[in-house]
């Protein structure tokens, strides 16, 4: 079974001088173990797509089902709910808290929980991604690639069934992309999650299992 | 935070200047409360207050303290040639009237002179030194301490028996001491009515109550004005921080947005803003106090000549008032941008 599956799914922008189609019924699926990398130009709506995803916006028509479940008419708690505990971000600009230390952005998604193994999984999931001695530096004091990698630990604190990245290497140079490539597989397959990742980066290709092409809001697969 | 500190400040400092406007105020008058002064009305047909009209005071206070005065000024001079000029009182109970700082404090003066301690330095005078008045020799009993409040003050006061001063014959002025204030306060309407009608006014009485009674209705006014000034102050410090918080949450709207990505709930980004806020108010108004505090007691010294009474309840409470405003202005500014923020779209906010 799928763990996230898109069923002719349309997303409309009504903008007022045009109604803008980003996504004209797309059919998409992912599963666990699986690293799904979609490629396209800008604007083809892979940014909408991962959104959809996400379920960060609902579509427009058509369905999503996450680990078999339609959660297409969510109200936004519940889909608040949904991300927390079942998917996991990773960014192009890391979007790390700038104050707070690498662990405690790890951390943040459960800062909120009353969960007490949740700084030792933090500093776990920091030394799988070989950050064991940086869990007290704040971002500024980490290099690109580091800051990233505590993203990617950030995103798999909740212990999530998706990861979903939006150009993870886009700020990354060649060298360090590898290594953050290859910290991701190495942890898709550890954790038995599947791995989406949106980019124009031809490297990303290399390590998928399977590629989506999306032009104009139409998937060609 | 700036915006915050000065917003306590300016309400804390305002609070205290009031008091201490106050305090300095009514303290002069405290000891002259329960005194009425009675001098000759408009409609008087004689040069001063008679024998008589003191006798019919005494019968209309009879539980009060009646000291007729007579006055008059005149020049003396000393062996090394300083001269000063001087009030001259006749009067043969001084004791309730002056505060004598060295020598006697006699209650019937029959002989000798009580005389400014400050004219007495000025003229070289020690006590048992003699002074001149119309002729007659006076031997000084006692030094006069300087006047506080009302009164006659400035030059120098010679106080002599009332004989010296018998080619008047009649009182400038009369002085009655009651019980207290609210006594005084009677006594000089019971005067004014037994001696003046509705077109004669033939003898004034003035309570000092009275005048403490006006003055204190003074500050309440001036206390209301401060306290004006100080509400403007407040809705600008308000306006402030309102400020501070929305440019504070509009900054962060990336970082929110991905707070909210992660499944961050509303509630939890509702609840950190405004932890963020209480805090801020919270130190901004710790730290405003400390600054209004250092304001008071600099004000209270100046003012009162007493720096610890800034600390005293009906002052330092402004200091309470100047925080919880802060901490309560934080919270409710807090509301808006917090609220907003938790409910934009994370689509949006991460799109910044």
């Amino acid at each position: 079974m799928s763990v996230i599956r898109l069923t002719g799914v349309t997303k409309r922008y009504d903008t007022e001088a045009e109604i803008i189609e980003a996504l004209k019924a797309v059919d998409f699926r992912a599963e666990r173990g699986e690293m799904v990398v979609v490629t396209g130009p800008s604007g083809s709506g892979k940014s909408t797509m991962l959104n959809m995803i996400g379920l960060l916006d609902s579509p427009t028509e058509g369905t999503v089902h996450l680990d078999g479940r339609n959660v297409t008419d969510f109200t936004e708690d519940e889909r608040t709910e949904e991300r927390r505990s079942q998917l996991g971000f990773v960014f192009q600009d890391f979007h790390l808290l700038p104050m707070l230390t690498a662990v405690e952005n790890v951390e943040l998604p459960s800062m909120w929980d009353t969960d007490v193994d949740r700084r030792d999984r933090a500093v776990d999931l920091l030394r799988r991604v070989s950050l064991g001695d940086r869990l007290s530096h704040t971002p500024d004091e980490l290099s690109g690639g580091q800051q990233q990698r505590v993203a990617i630990a950030r995103a798999l604190i909740n212990e999530p069934d998706i990861l979903l990245a939006d150009e993870p290497t886009g700020n990354l140079d060649q060298a360090t992309g590898e290594t953050v490539l290859d910290e991701i597989t190495r942890l898709k397959n550890e954790e038995n999650i599947a791995v989406v990742a949106i980019t124009h980066d031809e490297q990303l290709v290399g390590y998928a299992d399977r590629v989506v092409r999306l032009v104009d809001g139409v998937v060609q697969e | 935070m700036l915006g915050i500190v000065i917003g306590v400040m300016a309400i804390a400092s305002l609070g205290m200047t009031g008091v201490a406007l106050e305090q300095q105020a009514t303290s002069n008058l405290e000891n002259l409360a329960n005194e009425v002064s009675v001098s000759p009305g408009e409609d008087i047909e004689t040069d001063g207050i008679t024998a008589e009209q003191v006798a019919t005071i005494r019968d209309v206070a009879p539980a009060a303290t009646v000291i007729p005065q007579k006055s008059n000024a005149t020049e003396l001079a000393a062996r090394n040639g300083a001269e000063a000029n001087v009030q001259v009182t006749g009067v043969t109970n001084p004791a309730p009237l002056y505060d004598i700082a060295s020598g006697d404090d006699p209650t019937r003066l029959q002989t000798g002179a009580l005389i400014s301690a400050s004219t007495a330095e000025q003229l070289g005078l020690q006590l048992g030194d003699p002074v001149e008045y119309d002729g007659q020799i006076y031997r000084i009993r006692g030094f006069i301490a300087a006047e506080s409040g009302f009164g006659p003050s400035g030059g120098g006061e010679l106080v002599l028996p009332e004989s010296a001063l018998s080619d008047q014959e009649y009182y400038n002025s009369v002085t009655v001491i009651a019980a207290d204030g609210e006594a005084s306060t009677a006594t000089a309407n019971a005067i004014e009515a037994e001696f003046n009608d509705a077109d004669d006014e033939i003898l004034t009485a003035t309570s000092f109550a009275s005048v403490q009674e006006n003055i204190s209705s003074f500050t309440d006014t001036l206390e209301l004005a401060l306290l004006g000034i100080g509400s403007i102050s407040l809705f600008v410090a308000s306006v402030a921080i309102l400020n501070v918080m929305l440019m504070s949450t509009i900054e962060r709207r990336g970082e929110i947005g991905v707070l909210r990505a992660v499944g961050v709930r509303r509630g939890e980004v509702l609840r950190m803003i405004l932890t963020e806020a209480a805090f801020l108010g919270a130190v901004g108004g710790l730290v405003g106090s400390v600054g209004s505090l250092v304001v008071g007691l600099a004000l209270f010294q100046v003012l009162t000549g007493d720096a610890t009474l800034a600390l005293e309840w009906s002052s330092s409470r402004y200091l309470l008032y100047g925080m919880l405003f802060a901490l309560i202005a934080s919270v409710l500014s807090g509301i808006y941008p917090a609220w907003t923020a938790a409910n934009e779209s994370p689509v949006d906010t991460l799109r910044g």
